[in-house]
């Protein structure tokens, strides 16, 4: 073989060589594991925690913990109303009760995102006027957040 | 040995492409035992769901309290006006002989909607929730540069924070705006359906958050799901389904003004 020759050959193996070498630290190792993305990063999404925990976390399945206030909940209107919808993402709170969560939202504008009257809603949504109904007082005076018709 | 310039060429290139077919070969085997491994030890199986979602519009009372939730669940910052789920409000209002649509979405109903338009000139109104389409052709996928969103087996659109460059293609690419960009990851971000929720077998945080039921998550591949039974009995619709995105969030009672 001309020398010439053999040198392009050699060159062109090293760059070969080198282009894989470099290759191999750049792409990650799970990198097209399921299709062209990095296979770990479906795990890593999985893994993270939890905040809402859900309604049945707080009595009825696993635990009698608030059965009071779970029993009239679940046969009252509002058993549609999640617990954490009012009382904020309480799965730490499962955990550990320990870790109290945020006290429940209970002004009147609360209770108003749902129920004052708006002209998108549907119309047989009970709705109530805020500036005539329940006298500015929190609502909570007349009617319990967990059965509202238990005045 | 004498070689043309011609015969070089060709040599060299089979060895090129000879050694990158091989170093395919190679990589796709070892990975192959990999997935093998991993999926094993996994109690959920991808292959078995296919997520899908229905919004009944004409339950939503626009409470933006799904919004909240999604905030709060996935840590999307709070005093940026960006949303993974937001809702919007349509009000088609009579002015004289003319009508006309206005379409807002204030803090994306989070802190709900103030009535600032006369009753008398409302015509009519609703609520649309919007959220990621995860769609089963989906845009943004097809145009990151780096493969850091995909889509998974079980049909959900996922963004890769560790792999992201941030270079705003795919926000761009989405002909839904489901997609914004995080300033504390400093990556592209939007909608999972919860996928850390969904995985566990549980509902994706807006649709617990629901308080009327506007919300539905389920799985098309299971027959029995709430969903299907939704979609076979339901006239669905889907947004700007002209684009061939094939939305898997289906919506019920939609109005021919939403876009
Ligand atoms: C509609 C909103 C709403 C829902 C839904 C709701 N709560 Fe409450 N909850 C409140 C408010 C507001 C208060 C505080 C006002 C009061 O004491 O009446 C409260 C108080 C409580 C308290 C007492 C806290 C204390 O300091 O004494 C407990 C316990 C509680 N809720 C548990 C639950 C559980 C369990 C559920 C679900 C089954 C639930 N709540 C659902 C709004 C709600
Ligand atoms: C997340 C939305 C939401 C919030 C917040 C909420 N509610 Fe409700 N409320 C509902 C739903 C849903 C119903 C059931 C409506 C139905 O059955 O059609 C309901 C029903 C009611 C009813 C019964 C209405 C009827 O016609 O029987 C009352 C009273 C009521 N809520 C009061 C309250 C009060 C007081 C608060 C604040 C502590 C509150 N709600 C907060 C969603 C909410
Ligand atoms: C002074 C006591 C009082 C207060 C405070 C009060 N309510 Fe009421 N609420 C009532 C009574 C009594 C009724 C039943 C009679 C009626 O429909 O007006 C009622 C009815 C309702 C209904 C059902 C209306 C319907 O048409 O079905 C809703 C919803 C409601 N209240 C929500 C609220 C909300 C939200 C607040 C706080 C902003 C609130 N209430 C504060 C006494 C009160």
């Amino acid at each position: 073989m001309q020398p010439h020759l053999k040198r392009a050959f050699i060159i062109l193996v090293l760059v070969i060589i080198g282009f894989l070498f470099v290759r191999s630290f750049i792409v990650p190792e799970s990198f097209g594991q399921y299709g062209w993305y990095r296979g770990d990063s479906v795990a890593e999404l999985r893994d993270i925690p939890v905040g809402y925990a859900g309604s049945a976390s707080c009595s009825g399945i696993n635990n009698e913990c608030h059965k009071t206030t779970y029993s009239i909940w679940v046969d009252s209107r509002h058993k549609t109303v999640n617990c954490e919808t009012c009382h904020g993402p309480s799965e730490k709170h499962v955990i550990d009760t320990r870790v109290m969560p945020e006290p429940a939202n209970d002004t009147r504008e609360f209770c108003g995102l749902c129920h004052f009257k708006r002209a998108a809603r549907p119309a047989d949504f009970p709705q109530i006027d805020p500036e005539t109904h329940g006298e500015n007082l929190k609502c909570a005076y007349c009617h319990n957040p967990h059965k509202p018709w238990f005045l | 040995m004498d070689l043309s310039r011609r015969e070089f060429t060709k040599f060299g290139c089979r060895i090129i492409i000879g050694a990158a077919a091989g170093a395919t070969i190679v990589e796709s085997i070892a990975t192959l035992g990999v997935a093998q491994e991993e999926s094993s030890n996994k109690e959920y199986d991808w292959n078995e769901h296919l997520w899908g979602y229905v919004v009944d519009t004409r339950k939503c009372i626009g409470c933006g309290r799904c919004a909240n939730a999604c905030k709060l669940e996935n840590e999307v910052p709070f005093d940026e006006p960006v949303y993974r789920t937001w809702i919007e409000r349509y009000r088609i209002v009579r002015e004289g002989t003319e009508e006309s649509v206005k379409i807002d979405s204030p803090d994306g109903g989070i802190k709900g909607f103030a009535e600032d338009i006369p009753a008398e000139e409302i015509k009519k109104a609703f609520y649309v929730p919007k959220i990621c389409n995860h769609c089963d052709n989906p845009p943004c996928v097809q145009v990151c540069p780096v493969g850091a969103t995909y889509k998974t087996e079980d049909g959900v659109i996922l963004v890769d924070y560790n792999y992201c460059i941030g270079c705003r293609y795919c926000i761009q690419g989405c002909p839904y705006g489901a997609r914004y960009f995080n300033n504390e990851k400093r990556t592209a971000d939007k909608c999972t359906w919860c996928y850390h929720r969904i995985t566990k077998g549980l509902l994706p945080a807006c649709v617990q958050a629901c308080p009327v039921g506007a919300r539905k998550f389920g799985d098309l591949k299971d027959p029995e799901s709430e969903i299907n039974k939704i979609l076979d009995k339901e006239r669905i619709n889907v947004l700007k389904a002209d684009l061939g995105t094939k939305p898997k969030v289906y919506y019920v009672g939609l109005d021919r003004e939403v876009r």
